[in-house]
């Protein structure tokens, strides 16, 4: 009797034979509970997206560049470039900076001197965002205006304006996960180095780095979600143009774009069409679609990211 | 057996723990994401919509409470649409809206019974940064307008201005400004051709734009038009009058675009929402209309007439 039953109840719930295990049991449920959340987020999403795609085809709302609520047309693409597009430039200025202030905390600094300024990045990563839109709106619009004058930007509200002040607002991010990936690397990796002779310098550059690299990549990836799913700040300096897209992509066109003025996901979502769009069930789903790619991007971001650190951690335990 | 019956009580404890931990957190997050929540026994009166409006129904809600001890939170939430939709959903006991409510708030919300009440007049203004200003641009007519929001030109100098591109911030969709503009454009906001410019959304970020934007002009409620960081235009009539937005000019009915300014209940108002808005029509409210830089219902008389007939209703557009 006792055979079969013990076949069909999962074992790992179990803390001896018999006895149901109550740790285990609540981390189950608890486990459960955020899957849920996490499921019923996307169902609803696509169910009321749902119109969306059958109004424009999958391809039509994801590539279709004309977004006109009141001429029934529902695009996607230009948001999804000005996301990318802001992200990007984001990336591209935060990495560098960012990784070059975690090797010299991580290599360089002594380790009380190497805490205080984890700390303070880290109480950097935690002002909320509207307080970096500020900022933006006061100062950053205005020096990029004068920056960009050749270019002829309408106002101080591009895409570039957004990607520079996401950057700032990711430095810690990327730092404060860079410096711990760099720290994962085990003592004797360095003092085996440095034994052979090799300079500080060059023990941080080609044996540490290349050895923190998945961590390092993740860092990066971490920081991209949360560059994808800001609001507030971007909000403010964007300029929320619609419709704006490169006349070619194969070109410096995606480049010069990011001088004028945009639109994200986000923002789109931010703004007021969101309420417009409630009771019309096609500009509605058109919304949650937005919703919908948003989601899909920054899970994509995050997974990879996830699987990134674990590749990481594996490494430097095997090291 | 004994032994089974624990196991499964022990269980049960497990599984309920967390989920009371959960649904407690909930409530607690409840309560205070809705402080103002209608959960919470007091009468708390909440507010939504038009950042037009706001400033005076902000300062009634701020003395109401320091004389007669009324709870009331106002919000701008996504301007006038933002409230009226809040109002649909029961989010809020009030609206506030510088638009008339038309036919799609009824189609979104067929079960609410929108009561709009006017508080007073407002104009919108075109107003420019102070180079263009001080180009020479004060006046625009409405083919000009047409044209710089169609983007058939694209420098001031075509509109007898300085050499300065143009740089049109328009109001988002769902603005009340936006709605009163695009009627005087186009006759009906719902004729307005497709179009894509810089957008901005409340009065405050409008301002700041265009005081620091070269070549910028917007829409712009006039009591915002200050004269010092942002310039408002006249328009330029076709017979050749040229009427700047002015209380005198908006109260004579002169100045063309103008718009009743609401607050909107669902069905009779009651309670706090009745006396808010009994304090607002009357004497010491319609100070505040006037203090906000609006006109009040006994200055606007003659403003009735272009804010459009029966208050706060639109007819159903053909």
């Amino acid at each position: 009797m006792s055979l079969p039953a013990a076949a069909a109840r999962p074992a790992w719930l179990f803390a001896g034979r018999r006895r149901l295990d109550p740790i285990r049991v609540a981390s189950l449920a608890a486990c459960a509970l955020a899957a849920a959340f996490l499921a019923g987020l996307v169902g609803l999403l696509a169910v009321q997206s749902l119109p969306a795609w059958r109004h424009e085809g999958v391809a039509g709302f994801l590539a279709g560049g004309r977004w006109f609520f009141r001429a029934r047309t529902f695009g996607a693409l230009p948001m999804i470039y000005g996301t990318v597009a802001v992200s990007a430039v984001a990336l591209v200025l935060a990495v560098p900076v960012g990784l070059g202030a975690a090797l010299f905390a991580s290599e360089v600094l002594p380790p009380r001197a190497r805490l205080a300024l984890k700390t303070v990045i880290e109480l950097l990563a935690g002002v909320p965002s509207v307080v970096y839109g500020l900022l933006g709106v006061l100062l950053l619009r205005d020096w990029m205006y004068r920056l960009l004058s050749p270019f002829d930007p309408l106002s101080g509200d591009t895409l570039l304006t957004a990607g520079v002040l996401l950057a700032v607002m990711i430095l810690p991010t990327v730092t404060t996960f860079s410096e711990d990936a760099l720290r994962g690397v085990a003592g004797a990796q360095r003092r085996a180095a440095r034994g052979l002779g090799l300079t500080r310098g060059t023990t941080a550059l080609r044996v540490v780095l290349p050895q923190a690299l998945p961590g390092l990549a993740a860092a990066a990836l971490l920081a991209l979600g949360r560059a994808l799913g800001e609001t507030i700040a971007v909000f403010l300096v964007i300029g929320r143009r619609d419709n704006q897209l490169p006349e070619s992509w194969l070109s410096a066109e995606p480049l010069i774009k990011t001088t004028q003025a945009g639109q994200t996901l986000t923002t789109k979502l931010g703004g007021s069409e969101t309420f417009l769009a409630w009771g019309d069930p096609l500009h509605w789903a058109a919304i949650a679609g937005l919703g919908l790619v948003l989601l899909a991007l920054v899970g994509a971001v995050t997974l990879v990211g996830a699987l990134l650190v674990r590749k990481g951690a594996g490494h430097a335990a095997r090291s | 057996m004994a032994g089974r019956r624990t196991g499964r009580s022990r269980a049960a404890l497990a599984l309920a723990a967390p989920l009371g931990l959960v649904l407690g957190l909930a409530l607690i997050l409840a309560a205070c994401g809705a402080p103002d929540g209608a959960g919470t026994g007091a009468a708390v009166l909440r507010v939504n919509g038009s950042t037009t409006v706001n400033p005076v129904v902000s300062r009634a809600a701020e003395l109401l409470r320091a004389e007669r001890g009324l709870e009331i939170t106002v919000d701008t939430q996504g301007g006038s649409s933002g409230g009226l939709a809040a109002l649909g959903e029961g989010r809020v006991e009030v609206a506030m809206s510088s638009r008339p409510v038309n036919q799609h708030d009824h189609d979104a919300y067929p079960e609410v019974d929108f009561r709009p009440v006017q508080i007073g007049v407002d104009a919108v203004a075109l107003v420019v940064s102070r180079d263009v200003w001080e180009g020479g641009v004060h006046a625009l007519t409405r083919d000009q307008m047409q044209a710089i929001y169609e983007s058939r030109v694209s420098n001031w100098s075509e509109l007898g201005g300085p050499h300065v591109p143009i740089a049109f911030f328009n109001k988002e969709p769902g603005r009340g400004t936006w709605e009163v503009f695009a009627k005087w454009l186009y006759g009906d906001p719902d004729e307005a051709p497709l179009v894509s410019h810089l957008e901005v959304g409340s009065n405050e970020e409008g301002r700041t734009k265009v005081a620091s934007t070269p070549g910028a002009v917007t829409q712009l409620s006039f009591a915002w038009a200050d004269g010092e960081t942002v310039f408002p235009l006249a328009v330029d009539s076709a017979e050749g009058e040229v009427v700047p937005p002015t209380p005198e000019t908006v109260a004579a009915g002169r100045y063309p675009i103008s718009r009743q300014l609401l607050v909107v209940t669902d069905g009779e108002p009651t309670g706090t929402a009745a006396e808010l808005i009994d304090y607002l029509v009357g004497p010491e409210g319609q100070k505040l209309v006037e203090e906000a830089g609006y006109l009040s219902l006994g200055e606007a008389d003659g403003a009735m007439e272009t804010a459009g007939g029966a208050v706060g209703e639109e007819a159903p557009a053909s």
